[in-house]
């Protein structure tokens, strides 16, 4: 009996292992593709495909449907397609799928910069355009990052609208998600560079890492107040962050005493704006940042140039390409508050 | 660690029936000293806000701990918890948005959910003839799939404080300690003497000790072993609720990764991972611990990761301890 319950055991042990490798990579093949426009089959259509870090939020949504606009004015194939789970693997095997699928160009938003790239590299190998957008990859060969606005740009927007509530002094902590992500790191750089510059008086106490998880986001948040009974300011960095610090300080109670900005979606925010818990959210015009995604992809496919021509300026007049570093970048942050967050459905 | 030595300690206490097993009072020692450092080398731990905090991030995983408790003790174990979770909270967040449900009957929703989700597992372990690890493996699919499909793509936004009573609010709180942990401690209580003074507890025992010795002793094993599970299912629909809180955001990712901070918790509480020892007061324990250290490493300003680095110790000392207690059974 002993035996067979050991043996168990380790058959138990190895399952686990295995569960703990694959629970991270389950895919969401079940929605995705929402083709629109040209015929479908022809096989002239260019094929713009776009996969985003992890599909269903609200944030990628809003790329999607920017893409699938874009889609029907320029007559392109749009696809999306993206994995449930913010995670490197399961964003590898939908990249090599669609490398299978022969599109004319294809856009990421990579999990992991530095693991896409020789991917991106096969891609490329099989005469697929290949691109970034949202979050860049550096390393790659990529021949255009779809930047939505300047590290600068977010930084300095999110240190500004913080600050101005704190009365330009005071301690502040952060609360950051993906330890490796790229962009949120870089926001995170300019962040102390410009609060240690421009705000002398003011002083970042921490910075931590909640993952992609609002719970522990707003659980963390609350362990920054209490570490520091006299932190006034939170910045939460991502858009499941931004809401979480904002839900912290409502139930600590703490609203008027410590303010929140951070990076969030318009309609998560809210309830948050709404009741003085978050000052204001830091983005961009997501669904822009999805048409102008889509639209280089069909520059790309063509053999057109990247500055912006006439027809895109229409739709986002404030994109301008850098050649020097390929960049193209969607224009100024946008800073939303109870003001004009009705304005945007996501 | 300090948990090293707990076969030792039951040699001693064998007198004292047991009350507290060897891990247990390990555990026990362990918080103590954990909580005495902090509350010292800080000024910040010792506070109610902080405690506050602590108690209900650890609650859900406390709450569904005690259900999983029993179902590792009959040799089994429940992996699908985490999107059991998921479908609670999807269903309850949807309903008390969209159609406005007050707590009492969006409760009793969020329960009959995670019900049902555990009757499902219980029916195909006890019937099935597949390992647990495997069934609830297909069904943490499968349940993840139905809440992405309840989602429909969005997450949900804008749910209200219906269960403001059960957050990590002010308003959830009595005597300065969550509600949602008072739930906890009342029901690892009533679970405690349950597994210890009632014969169909006793049998869940019986079950992960040998199977077929109890099942020739007159166990009726299947129900028992659908007993567990769907016990289990009401309790994450009870975490779910919880973990919903005073509301605002539930997430497609709710949920993702629940199943190993339970399943880690019951383990550093002592319970075997092979079936036939345990008890939820390990349990508790366990996710007071996982809490205290999660807790402290943000109140230290120490690095983010190095939670999981303790976790891991824990995990493989908790493991240890118990293969070595079951060698030495097996050599006498």
């Amino acid at each position: 009996m002993m035996r067979s319950k050991r043996a168990t055991g380790v058959v138990v042990a190895g399952i686990a292992g295995a569960l703990l490798v694959s629970g991270c990579s389950k895919k969401a093949d079940d929605t995705a593709t929402s083709g629109s426009t040209a015929s479908g089959s022809s096989s002239q259509a260019v094929s713009v495909a776009f996969v985003p870090k992890l599909q269903g939020i609200p944030y990628f949504e809003a790329m999607n449907t920017g893409g699938q606009e874009a889609a029907t004015d320029l007559g392109l194939k749009w696809i999306y397609k993206g994995s449930t789970t913010a995670d490197p693997g399961a964003q590898t095997d939908i990249v090599k799928s669609l490398i299978q699928q022969k599109v004319s160009a294809l856009f990421v938003a990579p999990n992991d910069p530095d693991s896409m790239a020789p991917v991106l590299g096969d891609a490329k190998a099989k005469g697929i355009h290949i691109a970034t957008s949202d979050t860049d990859a550096p390393n790659s060969d990529r021949e255009v990052f779809v930047n939505q606005a300047t590290a600068e740009g977010i930084g300095q927007a999110i240190s500004d609208a913080l600050l101005e509530k704190m009365g330009g002094k005071g301690k502040l902590a952060i609360v950051s998600c993906g330890q490796t992500a790229a962009n949120l790191n870089s926001w995170i750089d300019v962040e102390k560079k410009y609060i240690a510059q421009k705000y002398p008086d003011a002083q970042i106490v921490s910075t931590v890492y909640a993952g992609e998880d609002e719970a522990k986001a707003v659980s963390m948040a609350k362990d920054l107040m209490n570490a520091h009974p006299d932190l006034t300011g939170l910045i939460g960095e991502c858009t499941s962050s931004a809401p979480g610090v904002a839900k912290a300080v409502r139930e600590a109670g703490k609203i008027g005493k410590v303010f929140t900005v951070g990076l969030g979606t318009p309609q998560a925010m809210k309830p948050y704006l709404t009741d003085g818990s978050s000052s204001a959210a830091i983005l961009w015009d997501v669904q822009k940042l999805g048409y102008l995604t889509a639209w280089a992809g069909k520059q790309l496919a063509d053999g057109g140039s990247l500055a912006p021509d006439a027809k895109l300026k229409a739709k986002v007049p404030d994109a301008t390409y850098d050649d020097a570093t390929k960049v193209l970048l969607l224009g100024p942050a946008l800073r939303i508050t109870t003001e004009n967050v009705d304005q945007f459905q996501y | 660690m300090a948990a090293a030595n707990p076969g030792i300690a039951t040699r001693r206490r064998r007198p004292v029936a047991r009350a507290v097993e060897g891990q247990e009072l390990a555990l026990i020692i362990v918080l103590a000293a954990l909580w005495l450092i902090l509350s010292i080398s800080t000024d910040t731990f010792l506070t109610s806000s902080n405690l506050s905090n602590l108690l209900y991030s650890v609650a859900p995983i406390a709450i569904i701990g005690i259900g999983m408790t029993a179902v590792i003790v009959t040799g089994g174990i429940d992996v699908s918890v985490g999107s059991g979770a998921a479908v609670v909270m999807v269903v309850v967040a949807k309903a008390i948005r969209d159609s406005g449900l007050p707590l009492a009957p969006a409760l009793a929703l969020g329960l009959a959910v995670g019900l049902v989700l555990g009757v499902i597992n219980g029916v195909l372990v006890a019937y099935g003839g597949i390992h647990p690890i495997i069934v609830t493996f297909g069904t943490l699919n499968l349940y993840r799939f139905l809440a992405l499909r309840l989602f429909e793509n969005k997450q949900v936004t804008g749910v209200p404080d219906t269960f403001s009573v059960l957050g990590g609010g002010k308003s959830g709180e009595t005597l300065g300690v969550p509600n949602a942990w008072w739930l906890a401690l009342v029901l690892a209580a009533v679970m405690w003497s349950y597994m210890r003074y009632w014969a169909t507890g006793r049998h869940w025992y019986a079950l992960g000790n040998d199977a077929a010795a109890a099942r020739l002793a007159g166990i009726r094993v299947k129900s028992r072993t659908i007993a567990a599970y769907a016990l289990t299912g009401l309790f994450v629909g009870l975490a779910g609720i919880v973990l919903i809180g005073s509301g605002g955001l539930v997430q497609q990712n709710a949920g993702t990764g629940l199943e190993l901070r339970v399943i880690a918790a019951v383990v550093i509480g002592g319970t075997s991972i092979l079936g036939g020892r345990g008890s939820v007061l390990g349990t508790l324990l366990g996710a007071l611990l996982v809490g205290t250290v999660t807790s402290a490493i943000t109140l230290l300003g120490w690095r983010s990761e190095l939670t999981e680095l303790f976790i891991g110790v824990f995990i493989l000392v908790a493991v240890g301890v118990d293969l070595v207690r079951e060698r030495r059974r097996r050599a006498r």
